[in-house]
């Protein structure tokens, strides 16, 4: 049973709503057709149902271990890992000039769904090493590239991302790892990171950390922080791999991704770590906010991922598990017992799963589309457009993918009952994993602040302008459909209970109230999210509803029976009717909110700050 | 060494297998499609001969333009060229036909070897590379799970009741595949051979093309037809014995309905 992504979901994103193969205009894609597109996918569902998935939970339960110094994943995760590397995967949408394979973001996306949905543990390792190769590419010396980001990128090296520390978290601009300036121009590193996930392994020979560090005399702060490339292992003019003095103190143990190694890193605790600057001094930020993007969409997806797998599973087991008399019959007890998938209230359970999850999937997808336009695009405009959607779609996309995507875990394992809390069956691992991601890569009330702080007021508010102008281009198609009209209607007064709120945040950011906006960031970015995916959907009704007719059509079914047949046949009617339920759930049940949290907001209650610290509780 | 893969096309095993309203055929609309299995395990042994003696592997398959897919697959694995055997006469052709087409498309390539899966997971009829090998005059080694060659010799090992048997033969061969996946491990398509797959060349062949006649092909020359298709018979649900009983109670109950309903005691 296939029950990992909703491939025939994710082709009709790629396909039919956002028409990945109108890519190959552009010469950076023009190898690119749907043929291809479409076995690349089959081979990533190939690799994820054959080698990844059977790693999941004996990875899980293994864990990583920790014994002098080194550090040990299950074993069964070498396997995946290598069939990954081999068959190109890590860098599959990177230009070939640097090893990459050349495809489009949005396909190694479409392909994480599978891969990270079989298995995110295993999937950090590469995705760590992915981001790390990348600042490289960007900012790398030539030197630096050849030693390291070649053998990253063809996931012989790994790579991680260092910036924790334990007075460092959230404010990454505390910390206090020091680089002190070598006469031979390389800095000599000094201090200890946290949490560094796949800090230490034995899944490659050497790793290769980019460290946040301060040099001597930086300004406090974030503008003070400079980002160094620090091996594990230095290799020498001969090539000999030299110790680099980086040590495991140890990892943590913790709710999920077992397999996922989280690691304590101390460096040059003999004053024996040698770093090398990238970009220049005090540009570290900068650096790092450069891929930050991607790394947080990356994150999102781990979210959407693990709803994918635990929706589908819920899915299949409310259609095996029998309890229960029908409705019609409830108090007879001679009454056959059906299928718990029978019951109202599990089918709304799975109708929440099946238009959130699709929802999201629209989401993480467009925003990877849009990433592959701003790398493609040979027009600065574009560019600049596009560029600007991301920007505002990333905290949204890591902040709902991961939110929302541990809602669908939680409601898998309500489906599924008490089996659903029993190791026995696979959905808690999803919840445990999936909770992490809406911690790291900063959490997810971080995320609402760049969108509040930051993204609404970048060029004076010009990137939600032309965001709701791209909507309403799309949506002008979509208003003469119509059998939707009642679901444009809703879409319509959310949409304007979010400008409201956009209004209100702008009008108090400029008075001494500017706090109310800090305390509802994160309803606000969630309200950004519902009217997101509320669009998305509808969109996709749109299409889905055109397709339905021509189907009806071509098998002559005019009236309710002959629907009903052909619903009952054919496989892409039944689909297509999915699609338009998804987008009719989520209007009315999600969406109809939106009117009541704008409320929430705009009525400026403010008692979660008068209130006193002590007033919270008496302990 | 020239080596030839036929190969077919099928539904996923995974999916969920529908009979159409013509009772004859199963629902193709929507149906997702991969290579039948066996005929993987084929090419990964073919590949593998390939890669210690050097030379040529080509894929054949016939059907409808979606079997392209499955072609571009094998070569993505690393087959080096592909025929797809198509014509319009051939729809109705029986089992028998299409094999004829089939072998006459492979030797065509002139091969040393053909190989084939044992069967496919559609039909399920096990006949194919039997029929071939008799076609093309070969000897057959049937359900090889290992497969070695001096370049000469062929020499397989097939199971048997209870062990292995060895059976080896000079080249010209036909050997069929059986074994797991376990046992094979065919190789993934990666990315670079994916890309490299839309440049092989892909031969599409007719029925004339292949030196053979349409007429000898039409509906009136099928020896085997199928009549009709039905689905294995429901399950009937399990019957838990409660009615309000004490323990002894149903025990008692229990011995009665396997006495009695059940007959096995
Ligand atoms: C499994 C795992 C893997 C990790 N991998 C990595 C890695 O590879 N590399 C790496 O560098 N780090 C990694 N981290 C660290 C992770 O990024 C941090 O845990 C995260 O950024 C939060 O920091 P913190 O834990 O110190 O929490 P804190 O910063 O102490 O935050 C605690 C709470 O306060 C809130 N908060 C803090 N500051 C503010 C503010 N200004 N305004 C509003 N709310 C605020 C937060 O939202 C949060 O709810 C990992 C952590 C874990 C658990």
């Amino acid at each position: 049973m296939k029950l990992l992504a909703d491939e025939r979901d994710i082709k009709f994103v790629l396909h039919e709503q956002l028409r990945i193969e109108e890519l190959s205009r552009y010469p950076r894609f023009s190898e690119f057709s749907r043929e291809i597109c479409d076995m690349v996918l089959d081979q990533a569902e190939k690799l994820a149902e054959k080698e990844f998935y059977p790693t999941n939970r004996k990875g899980d339960e293994e864990g990583c271990t920790f014994e002098d110094g080194q550090v040990r994943v299950p074993g069964c995760f070498r396997e995946p890992y290598r069939l990954y590397c081999e068959g190109g995967w890590l860098a599959m949408a990177d230009p070939p000039e640097v090893g990459g394979q050349g495809f489009p973001f949005l396909l190694g996306n479409a392909c994480l769904e599978f891969l990270g949905s079989a298995n995110w543990a295993v999937m950090m390792y590469p995705g760590l090493t992915h981001g790390a190769a990348r600042l490289l590419e960007r900012h790398g010396s030539r030197e630096l590239q050849d030693i390291y980001m070649y053998r990253m990128y063809s996931g012989e090296w790994a790579g991680t991302m260092c910036l924790t520390e334990d007075v460092a978290g959230s404010d990454v601009g505390s910390l206090r790892t020091k680089a002190v300036k070598r006469e031979d121009g390389s800095y000599s590193i000094s201090g200890q990171k946290i949490f560094i996930s796949c800090g230490m392994h034995d899944l490659t020979e050497n790793i290769v950390h980019m460290v946040l560090a301060r040099t001597e005399g930086a300004p406090r702060g974030a503008k003070g922080i400079s980002i160094f490339v620090v091996p594990r292992l230095l290799p020498r003019e001969d090539g000999i791999l030299e110790d680099n003095d980086v040590r495991c103190a140890g990892i943590e143990k913790k709710l999920g991704i077992h397999g996922s190694s989280t690691c304590v890193l101390n460096f040059g605790e003999n004053g024996n770590c040698r770093g090398f600057l990238l970009g220049e001094e005090n540009a570290g930020m900068r650096i790092m906010f450069d891929m930050m993007n991607e790394a947080r969409l990356f994150v999102g997806m781990q979210g959407l991922c693990h709803a994918n797998a635990a929706y589908l599973h819920a899915l299949q087991y409310a259609k095996d598990r029998i309890q229960g008399a029908p409705v019609e019959r409830m108090k007879d007890p001679f009454a056959p017992r059906v299928p718990i998938i029978q019951h109202p209230d599990v089918r709304r359970m799975l109708m929440f799963m099946k238009s959130s999850t699709e929802g999201m999937r629209a989401l993480m997808h467009l925003a990877s589309y849009c990433i592959d336009r701003v790398r493609a695009a040979q027009d600065p405009g574009e560019r600049e457009r596009f560029q600007g959607y991301v920007d505002l779609l990333i905290p949204i996309c890591k902040s709902v993918g991961s939110d929302l995507g541990f809602r669908v875990c939680e409601t898998a394992i309500q489906v599924y009952g008490g089996y659903g809390y029993s190791r026995e069956y696979p959905v808690e691992q999803f919840l445990r994993d999936c909770k992490i991601a809406s911690i790291y890569e900063g959490t997810n009330g971080i995320q609402a602040l760049d969108l509040v702080g930051r993204k609404l007021t970048l060029k004076r508010g010009q990137l939600v302008k032309n965001a709701l102008a791209a909507i309403d281009e799309i949506l002008a198609k979509v208003r003469t459909n119509f059998n939707l009209r009642d679901m444009v209607q809703i879409y319509d007064e959310a949409q304007e209970s979010l400008i409201q709120v956009t209004k209100f945040f702008a009008l108090k950011g400029m008075t001494d109230e500017f706090h109310v906006p800090l305390l509802y960031a994160k309803p606000y970015l969630d309200l950004c999210g519902d009217v997101s995916m509320g669009f998305l959907l509808l969109w996709q009704a749109h299409l889905a509803d055109r397709r339905l007719r021509e189907i009806y059509r071509d098998h002559n079914a005019s009236d309710d029976v002959s629907r009903g047949k052909v619903l009952r046949e054919n496989r892409s009617a039944a689909f297509y009717f999915g699609k338009i339920a998804s987008a009719r759930f989520f209007i009315n049940q999600v969406l109809t909110q939106a009117g009541g949290r704008a409320r929430s907001i705009m009525n400026n209650d403010k008692s979660a700050l008068d209130i006193p610290d002590h007033g919270f509780a008496l302990v | 060494m020239n080596i030839v893969v036929i190969i077919k096309q099928t539904p996923d095993t995974e999916s969920v297998i529908r009979i159409a309203p013509d009772n004859k055929s199963i629902v193709t609309e929507g149906l997702k499609w991969i290579i039948n299995p066996y005929d993987e395990f084929a090419i990964e042994a073919a590949l593998r001969l390939k890669s210690k003696h050097g030379g040529n592997v080509t894929v054949v398959t016939y059907g409808p333009p979606r079997v392209v897919e499955a072609l571009r697959t094998a070569l993505a694995m690393g087959a080096d060229d592909a025929v797809h055997v198509d014509d319009p006469a051939m729809k109705t052709a029986d089992f028998l036909r299409v094999t004829r087409a089939l072998a006459a498309a492979a030797t065509e390539c002139d091969p040393e070897i053909i190989l084939m899966g044992s069967r496919a997971v559609d039909y399920d009829q096990g006949q194919r590379g039997a029929i071939v090998a008799e076609m093309l005059g070969w000897p057959h080694l049937p359900l090889a799970v290992s497969l070695e060659s001096d370049g000469k010799v062929v020499t397989i090992e097939r199971p048997i009741e209870g062990g292995k048997v060895t059976l080896e033969s000079p080249l010209p061969v036909l050997v069929t595949l059986g074994g797991s996946h376990a046992i094979w491990n065919p190789r993934y398509a990666s990315l670079p051979g994916i890309m490299k797959a839309k440049k092989k060349p892909l031969k599409a062949r007719k029925l004339t093309d292949l030196g053979l006649d349409p007429a000898d092909f039409g509906p009136e020359t099928a020896r085997i037809r199928i009549t009709s298709l039905e689905m294995p018979p429901q399950r009937a649900a399990g019957r838990m014995i409660d009615d309000g009983l004490d323990t002894e109670g149903k025990a008692r109950e229990l011995v009665r309905v396997l006495h009695e309903e059940a007959r096995v005691i």
